[in-house]
């Protein structure tokens, strides 16, 4: 390493990022152009500072591929601060190999929680998880190890495991403590709050009580039979129905579960079900066959019968029967609930959840987006809706790890 | 690897490095940019403090805060510093900046040594070393390497450099005329050459860049050359 990228690296260390970019401003060789590329970065320019990376990666040599390597990195990071998730992770999954070749072992950890991230963002649940269990983050530089361990939270949060979340929460807050960077620290922060905050209510038939999601997942693995309007379905501890794609289902079912344990009308029921108020026989035809529906899809939970007025749900072993339903009423509301798991949902999915019109979906998340509530990718048919990630990802933070070019 | 080799004159002879002893990482000292030898101490630049070590006990003696981003020189009471665009004339008793001269390379410099009353600078991916006036800085003459520049030293009249390219790090004794590689000692994979300094007798200091460390390595025997 020569003396001008030795000294504007030790300037951009310090955070000096402008008496690191003046060192170094009118050189092109590729050590210059990837200290100017993440110096860029840090000032928020993205698209230069990737321009800048990928010039960086091209020119250094044939048996400079390590450089390389953390040049690759170091864009794909850039990438994903710009939320441009298209890229293909080809590209990153080879720079990977070559650090791992070269025992480059927390420039290897730093891709690693790249992807993982990446397939958060993107919604995929399952392969982030798979991607992110075998990463040991001990011995790495701090500001690595609280990036992964909130990433751990984010999915124990997403499929309410709550505990776990709470450990890696705090595992988190000690790592970005060691590390020192405040804008992780804010954002260890922002995810634990979430933890304080109303997550649902509970409908009981004296009105209603705000739950937080450790309440939630402790009711969930009660003994109640829970009839769930966040996720759109009913369980008891680790049985689970869902009905997401069964509206009309669902809506029997909160109506019978509203009453509990009394009994509620065939008029009533059809208009919640049908959304008409003027029955006529054909629709006590088919409530008769939709509750039907209802019984056999329940079986496991509980019974459904036929009352002198209508019908009454008698759950089994005489559990308790709880209603959860999001926050606030409205289709907003309803929405967030159902992309709180953290999943990419396409507006179809969403309308036949709720059993909306796609139309009125559409334009509750048209809303929703522009307020930063939802967030989408892709385009026309391929558009998928996920929740904002409840850590942030401020990712910029750990590109000086990069630094080390040699 | 020997094949890599067919860009050098086929006289080159090339052995392994002897590693005999490994220095470091220091407290506060995430690299080592430049390493030289006093005589008694040796010096090694980390970034922002010039650091001494008895070469006996490896234990640090001294200290000096000052920039120090590359090679490191000694000519027998003042010691030579390349920091950024400059090459920083030092008391070492003192810490003083006494004098400074342009830098050659204009901050694309690396090494550094002296002798025979010049200054001998590195050039680290044009892959140069100058010769130039310790008191001006004017550059008297210029020889073209074909390898990676990171450290210089001149030992009974041999000039040896430090080489880092990608993953090869090898110290070179090349014909100071014409720059012909006459000699290679190659480092283990993995083992890097940021700075050289010669002890005036049966060794080389070797700078480890971002490991922290500095390395003792065996210098061969001046017969068959």
């Amino acid at each position: 390493m020569d003396s001008l990228i030795a000294a504007s690296a030790r300037a951009l260390a310090a955070g000096d990022i402008l008496g690191a970019l003046k060192r170094v401003a009118l050189r092109d060789d590729p050590p210059a152009l990837a200290l100017r590329g993440i110096a860029m970065a840090q000032l928020g320019e993205h698209p230069r500072a990737r321009e800048l990376l990928r010039l960086a990666a091209r020119g250094f040599g044939a048996n400079e591929e390590l450089a390389r390597a953390r040049c690759v990195v170091a864009e794909a990071e850039v990438a994903l601060a710009a939320r441009d998730l298209g890229g293909s992770p080809r590209t990153l999954t080879a720079a990977l190999a070559t650090l791992e070749a070269h025992g480059d072992h927390a420039n290897a950890l730093q891709a690693r929680l790249i992807a993982v991230r990446k397939l958060l963002l993107l919604g995929r649940l399952d392969e982030a998880e798979a991607a992110l269990a075998p990463l040991d983050a001990r011995g790495l530089p701090p500001s690595l190890a609280a990036v992964a361990e909130l990433a751990a939270a984010e999915l124990a949060l997403r499929s309410l495991r709550i505990v776990p979340a709470r450990v890696a929460l705090a595992r988190a807050h000690e790592a970005a403590g060691h590390a020192g960077v405040p804008a992780l620290l804010a954002e260890v922060a922002e995810a634990r709050a979430t933890l304080d905050r109303p997550a649902a209510r509970r409908l009981c038939a004296d009105g209603e009580q705000m739950l937080r999601l450790d309440e939630v997942a402790a009711l969930l693995a009660s003994d109640a039979l829970v009839i769930d309007a966040c996720r759109r379905g009913l369980g008891t501890g680790a049985a689970w129905q869902s009905l997401a794609r069964r509206p009309v289902l669902f809506a029997l079912a909160r109506a019978l579960a509203e009453a509990w344990p009394g009994d509620v009308g065939r008029v009533a029921l059809i208009a919640r079900a049908f959304g008409t108020r003027h029955p006529n026989e054909s629709h006590r035809a088919r409530l008769r066959v939709e509750i039907g529906r209802l019984r056999a899809l329940v079986t496991e939970l509980a019974q459904i019968e036929a009352t002198a007025q209508g019908f009454a749900l008698k759950p089994l072993a005489e559990r308790a029967v709880a209603v959860l339903a999001p926050p606030i009423d409205g289709d907003q509301a309803a929405l967030a609930a159902l992309l709180a798991d953290g999943a990419a949902w396409s507006t179809s999915a969403l309308a036949l959840a709720l059993g909306d019109s796609q139309r009125t979906v559409q334009r509750a998340l048209a809303e929703m987006e522009a307020a930063g509530r939802v967030r989408s990718i892709g385009q026309t048919r391929m558009r998928r809706w996920l929740s904002p990630p409840l850590a942030g990802f401020t990712t910029i933070l750990l590109l000086p790890t990069t630094l080390q070019m040699e | 690897m020997s094949q890599k080799t067919s860009k050098d004159k086929p006289q080159a002879t090339a052995h392994m490095a002897e590693i005999v002893r490994e220095y470091g990482p220091f407290a506060g000292a995430a690299s080592i940019a430049g390493v030289t030898h006093d005589g008694q101490r040796v010096w090694a630049a980390t970034g922002a403090r010039l650091i001494a070590f008895d070469p006996e006990s490896g234990e640090p003696t001294r200290a000096l805060d000052c920039p120090c981003d590359a090679g490191t020189a000694f000519d027998g009471s003042h010691l030579y510093q390349i920091a950024e665009q400059r090459i920083d004339k030092i008391d070492p008793a003192s810490g003083k900046v006494l004098a400074s001269i342009p830098a050659p390379g204009h901050g694309n410099d690396s090494g550094l040594a002296w002798a025979e009353g010049s200054l001998w600078v590195g050039q680290h991916r044009d892959r140069k070393i100058h010769q130039i006036d310790p008191a001006t800085g004017a550059i008297i003459r210029t020889i073209e390497s074909n390898r990676f520049v990171t450290g210089v030293t001149w030992v009974d009249g041999e000039l040896w450099h430090g080489t880092w390219e990608g993953d090869e790090s090898e110290i070179r004794r090349v014909d100071p005329n014409s720059g012909a590689v006459l000699e290679r000692l190659e480092m283990p994979p993995g083992v890097n050459v940021s700075g050289l300094e010669s002890d005036g007798a049966g060794l080389f200091y070797c700078g480890g860049g971002g490991s922290g460390k500095v390395r003792a390595v065996r210098r061969p025997k001046a017969a068959g050359s």
